[in-house]
């Protein structure tokens, strides 16, 4: 979050990531444990740098040649400074310090065309389902911000994906919202995910779901809370869906309502209740984050699915 | 006493989740939120021209001659947040 409003808001940085480099953002909780040539190749470069344990996390920035030969690591958000690193790094390409021998990498390129992808991290929607966008925003509730970084997590809009599988979407089409879509949309989406990943919801803490459709409205209320009680939700749910022959035309739900509490990686959130809500729309394929699974899909679909 | 702590004891044993607390999520509402939680389409970062596989960077790097510069983070940074 706090990189989109800096580092990749630096146009310089822009500029050149558009037209000297080619650009890759990947999950590396993901890239770092998958066992296949996606997973091999990550770990090739970045096992160069000072984060080599692949147990714990390798996030940051890497600069490295099309035969995976690390040119740079770094994970300082000074957009300064990161400009520097690129244009220190590019220069040493284009000097040719990083030559490489390029029958063995088109011979690299070529074996992993289409070798067999690690399931359980090469995640794809449901074939004739649906993707839906989900947007979370923290409404009110903040203390005046100490620093520019918080201020960024303050009025941040977070962004994941919904997956619905083709039986929901013929569900969907008959006028229902099935009960596994309901509890999908409660446990994995209902979350204050607007200052970092954020702790899913446990079965047993959807206390209550219900989702209609009533002549095209979806109308509907949510109760989610932990055993202890440090963490909840309590939401109206609205929207509309429309349906044109077999195709669903329009699917667009808001929760609105209170939200208290936080995950180990959401700190900082508004003391006590606040209002948080949660908006979902079909997906069309433009933005490129159309195409990233849910982050309650992460190693485990089956798991988000049913 | 005894009858207000019985009345007491009965609002206490109703589902906290009964309550409305969203206050009227109208339909109108609704249409300002989904428009609000929108990610500005002019944002510099949703411009760049980001892969989602390292495989496929590295093929489009070995056929423009230009080094991959990888964004990792813990979550997608895409989505998840």
């Amino acid at each position: 979050m706090v990189d989109r409003e800096s580092t990749f808001a630096q146009p310089e940085i822009v500029e050149l990531l558009k037209t000297k480099f080619v650009p890759v953002a990947v999950d590396q909780a993901c890239q770092r444990r998958q066992k296949d040539a996606e997973g091999a190749l990550y770990r090739r470069i970045a096992g160069q740098g000072p984060r080599s344990d692949f147990q714990n996390t390798t996030q940051g920035f890497y600069i490295a040649s099309p035969a995976g030969k690390l040119l740079l690591y770094n994970n300082n958000r000074d957009p300064k400074k990161l400009l520097r690193l690129m244009q220190e790094s590019l220069r040493e390409y284009d000097l040719g310090s990083f030559a490489f021998d390029r029958e063995q990498v088109q011979a690299d390129v070529d074996a992993s065309a289409n070798v067999e992808q690690d399931s359980r991290y090469s995640l794809k929607p449901p074939a004739g389902g649906l993707v839906v966008r989900v947007h979370a925003k923290v409404l009110d509730g903040y203390k005046t911000p100490s620093n520019k970084n918080e201020a960024v997590f303050q009025r941040a809009i977070s962004r994941d994906n919904l997956w619905i599988t083709p039986k929901e979407k013929a569900d969907l089409i008959a006028g229902r919202v099935p009960a596994t879509l309901q509890r999908r949309i409660a446990r994995f989406h209902l979350v204050d995910n607007t200052r970092g990943e954020p702790p899913m919801w446990k079965l047993g803490e959807v206390k209550e779901i219900h989702l209609q459709v009533d002549k095209g409205t979806l109308v509907g209320a949510v109760h989610l809370e932990t055993e202890d009680g440090s963490r909840g939700y309590q939401a109206a749910l609205r929207g509309q869906l429309k349906v044109v022959g077999d195709v669903v035309a329009v699917f667009e739900l808001v929760a609105l309502g209170e939200f208290y509490g936080e995950g180990s990686y959401t700190r900082n959130a508004p003391e006590g209740k606040f209002p948080l809500a949660v908006a979902f729309q079909l997906a069309d394929g433009t933005d490129i984050a159309d195409a990233v699974a849910p982050q309650g899909a992460r190693g485990w679909l089956d798991g988000y699915l049913n | 006493m005894k009858r207000m702590l019985v009345v007491v004891g009965l609002l206490l044993m109703v589902p906290a989740y009964t309550r409305l607390v969203a206050g009227d999520l109208t339909e109108e509402r609704c249409s300002t939120l989904i428009t609000e939680l929108q990610p500005g389409n002019d944002a510099l970062w949703r411009t760049i021209p980001w892969k989602l596989s390292v495989l496929e960077a590295r093929a489009a790097a070995f056929k423009q001659d230009k080094p991959i510069f990888i964004w990792a983070m813990d979550g997608h940074p895409l989505g998840c947040t």
